[in-house]
């Protein structure tokens, strides 16, 4: 064990002293160590193995910072935090972006099937067997394109009133077109 | 996989002779080095109070100098450490400023109690603001001039130590030019304002040592 871990250290010595073969050796033997710590905090293996050369190449930057005097391993591990972090987060804020187009894209979907599937005239005849007061805030809304607050001023009502009013009788008619 | 073995054949072959850096002890002496002379150059040209020699008779303005000289040290250690990816395996030590900074905070506090009476604000304000900036402007931008070679991986406070410490000599250098015996207004336009420095330079750091 000791000598494994004494071993990335002389590896890494000989690597700043231009040995390009233990150079090799050693990345070898780091991507075979990372990966497991990658592969537990990440959900593809594509994901990993990306990362792992992000990682590498941060490596092979930095690899000034280590002299080989002290253990190669914390060293190593510091950089791949940093990349993992780096990484998830530019991750996450990508999955937020998405998050925000596709609630567009929702609206603009609801909108198109509300309009095409159920609208105003397919359900008028629903809406005339309904109260008086109800059939008539429905038609002003949805058949003249008033607002709650323009219905409420044209009823002599208030605004919440109407809506109260109008939520009744959505209920009512989602009732009756569910049967 | 075979993008891994690639990769690495490839930065092999890239391989050279590699300088590794100074171990961040001799870094940061090398930058308090720079600090001093920087310092001793300005106070030389600018001209040191002339009732220094009085005032170093007072044992909380030496106290005050001494907390500020070791804001000025830790702050540089902290840097030094904080340039490199694992913190050179010396983490603890990239806190010092903080027990530095509670040492100062304490030492103003005793040296404003011990001002009996309070010494008259001088009519000048912002003025030692702007002065402190000015003169911390080379030794911040040396400095992260020669962070930027490595590779930090707590940027933020690599920044913010970087920037604390040159402002801490600005600081210094003042507080060695000024006749200025007032504690509060030291704090409000000297001392508040590196802090406030400090703070910013956790954005700079971001900004700069990103890597």
């Amino acid at each position: 064990m000791t000598d494994k871990a004494d071993n990335f250290e002389v590896l890494m010595k000989q690597a700043l002293h231009g040995d390009q073969r233990a150079y090799a050796d050693l990345l070898r033997a780091t991507s075979h160590f990372l990966r497991p710590f990658l592969a537990k905090r990440l959900s593809f293996t594509n994901e990993v193995e990306d990362l792992l050369q992000e990682i590498l190449i941060s490596i092979h930057k930095a690899r000034h910072t280590y002299d080989g005097n002290r253990s190669y391993k914390p060293w190593v591990y510091a950089i791949a935090k940093f990349r993992l972090q780096d990484y998830l987060r530019a991750h996450y804020s990508d999955q937020l972006h998405h998050a925000i187009e596709l609630s567009d894209v929702e609206e603009s979907l609801s909108e198109h099937v509300t309009e095409t599937a159920i609208n105003y005239e397919s359900i008028s005849g629903e809406v005339q067997k309904l109260p008086e007061k109800q059939a008539t805030i429905l038609q002003l809304m949805h058949q003249e394109g008033y607002t709650a607050k323009e219905v409420a001023e044209k009823m002599g009502m208030n605004e919440s009133a109407v809506k109260v009013a109008a939520h009744r009788a959505y209920k009512v008619l989602r009732n009756k077109l569910e049967r | 996989m075979d993008n891994i073995e690639e990769l690495i054949a490839k930065l092999a072959q890239d391989e050279e002779t590699v300088q590794p850096a100074p171990h961040p002890f001799m870094l940061s002496l090398k930058w308090m080095g720079w600090a001093v002379v920087y310092l001793f150059l300005s106070l030389m040209l600018s001209g040191l109070r002339p009732d220094l020699m009085l005032k170093l008779h007072e044992p909380w303005f030496d106290t005050e100098i001494a907390a500020l000289a070791c804001i000025f040290v830790s702050t540089s250690l902290s840097a030094a450490l904080l340039s490199f990816p694992d913190m050179h395996q010396m983490r603890r030590l990239t806190f010092l400023p903080m027990i530095a900074f509670v040492l100062f905070v304490l030492v103003m506090f005793f040296a404003w109690q011990a001002e009996n009476p309070h010494a008259p604000l001088p009519i000048h304000s912002f003025e030692c603001t702007v002065s402190i900036t000015l003169f911390a402007l080379l030794p911040a931008g040396w400095t992260f001039y020669a962070m930027h070679k490595f590779a930090s991986t707590h940027y933020h406070w690599a920044g913010s130590s970087a920037l604390l410490s040159a402002f801490s000599v600005g600081a210094l250098w003042l507080r060695l030019h000024e006749i200025n015996d007032s504690i509060t207004h030291v704090v409000e336009w000297h001392y508040l304002p590196m802090i406030a420095f400090g703070i910013a330079g956790l954005w700079l750091g971001k900004k700069i040592l990103k890597w």
